[in-house]
């Protein structure tokens, strides 16, 4: 099929590497292998790139890919059961960067602790802005399904929030 | 338990899932796999191919198809076995993580 | 490194097996026709990677293999010997896509005599499984076959000819993956703080 558009591999890295260096590290809690995951993700596109047809087919596909990735490194460590916040404690040794707030990174180390199809669907949308259809074609997941993932992740979420927030609070 | 308004929780979410900038060794290493996967060259293959018909035209000598298709395919079947290689290394890393794994599993 | 860890761990089992397996008469190998329920599998793949080159290939490959680069020449020389190389990858949209009946098709189907099994493992739950099998001539490795199945992806590689396990670590730098050298320092971290709680 004849296109336009021509690939441009370095150009495509550093258009979206920060997308899928931030998709990896919030789905798995660990920037070293978040790093590993958007570097096999980037090779793959390598792989690939003939068959990408468009700038925004190469941005569905890296996403798409990179959320596989980042599930298929999860399952390999068999983590279960852990709290994953404890793990980031542990691995983000420098303060996050520019964070307003204490529970603005709190928030996100929260976010880890949600179940893995919950934690995708909060991070596809509101990190990446996507609606829940787009959301349910990245993940290839039904939409009604992606939507009471969105609902009760947000609800889980807001909650333990709520509670750290009465932690923090009573802590100062 | 109190709870701010959901937009308000929303907005809050969203300032802390701003991307995060990634690493600069990543695109280094990428660059570097991928400059020692290929040679560097110039050109594209299609180009080096015309400028290789075009300077045998030029020079009068003729044009010997059979050396230029068959430089073609020797770099396909480079890029092929690479594939493969490559493909090879990928399983033998997730077998030896699988490995390690389970020499630790015993602990949890 | 991990690789290295890797051919250690197929280097002692591989003398154990020597000492079992009985010894075989070298022979030139072909490799063999794709089992049938490889094209199934590819059907239902929605992305599919398949390499065959025999020994001519490789040959011919191996010429065009820059001796001045560091890593062509490290490719060169495993390549350099080997019968053939037969690679599949199949990567598939979501789980459930090959049943595990199929899965034993393709093992019986290269899992003959000559083969002793290294590794195999299996996960119950989430359906993965690893077969790591080698072929020995004479109680040296002339063929390693490995079968790696997650619930989204298949991956099968044959290697068919005298394979120097050495030359197999120096796949890391080829495969570009960078070091898992990170997975392992935060997994033993998380053993170190005590596991799950």
């Amino acid at each position: 099929m004849a296109h336009d558009w021509q690939p441009d591999f370095e150009q495509l890295v550093d258009e979206h590497q920060s997308m899928v260096f931030s998709l990896a590290a919030r789905m798995t809690g660990d920037r070293g292998l978040a790093e590993e995951i958007a570097q096999d993700v980037f090779m793959e596109l390598d792989r690939h790139l003939g068959r990408i047809e468009s700038a925004a087919h190469a941005c569905f596909w890296l996403r798409r890919v990179a959320m596989s990735r980042s599930a298929d490194a999860l399952r390999r460590r068999r983590v279960r059961g852990v709290d994953l916040w404890v793990e980031m404690e542990e691995h983000h040794g420098s303060p996050a960067e520019g964070r307003s707030s204490p529970l603005g990174s709190r928030l996100e180390q929260l976010l880890a602790t949600l179940p893995e199809p919950q934690r995708a669907a909060l991070v596809l949308r509101y990190q990446e802005d996507l609606t829940p259809e787009e959301i349910a074609a990245t993940l290839a997941s039904p939409v009604a399904t992606v939507k009471s993932h969105l609902q009760r992740g947000l609800k889980l979420l807001r909650a333990k929030a709520a509670n750290h927030l009465k932690e923090y609070v009573r802590g100062i | 338990m109190e709870f701010e308004p959901m937009e308000e929780f929303e907005q809050q979410l969203r300032e802390a899932l701003e991307r995060r900038p990634a690493p600069p060794s990543l695109k280094r290493k990428l660059m570097a796999s991928r400059r020692a996967e290929r040679p560097a060259t110039p050109m594209p293959a299609w180009q080096r191919l015309a400028a290789s018909v075009a300077l045998a035209a030029v020079l009068g000598g003729a044009v010997t198809w059979r050396h230029v298709e068959e430089r073609r395919k020797g770099e396909a079947a480079r890029e092929q076995v690479l594939t493969a290689l490559r493909i090879t290394g990928h399983a033998l890393d997730q077998i030896n993580t699988q490995l390690a794994a389970h020499s630790r599993a015993p602990q949890e | 490194m991990h690789i290295r860890n890797m051919t250690f761990i197929l280097a002692t089992s591989i003398l154990a097996a020597a000492t079992m397996a009985a010894p075989a008469r070298a022979q030139t190998v072909q490799l063999p026709a794709p089992p049938p329920v490889e094209k199934e599998l590819a059907a239902r793949a929605s992305n599919v990677t398949e390499v065959t080159l025999g020994k001519n290939m490789l040959a011919f490959a191996a010429k065009f293999m820059n001796g001045k680069d560091k890593d062509d020449e490290s490719t060169r020389q495993l390549i350099q010997g080997l019968d053939g190389i037969y690679v599949r990858e199949y990567e598939f949209d979501k789980e459930g896509q090959f049943s595990a009946e199929e899965i034993e098709q393709l093992r019986k189907y290269f899992e003959t005599s000559e083969w002793s099994p290294l590794v195999r493992e299996r996960e119950r739950k989430g359906g993965e499984a690893t077969d790591v099998m080698v072929k020995l001539v004479n109680g040296e490795v002339h063929g390693m076959f490995i079968l790696e199945v997650a619930p989204k992806e298949l991956t099968i590689v044959l290697i068919l000819g005298p394979v120097r396990m050495e030359d197999l670590g120096k796949l890391k730098g080829l495969g570009g993956l960078g070091a898992l050298g990170d997975l392992e320092k935060s997994t033993k971290a998380k053993d170190k703080k005590g596991g799950a709680q």
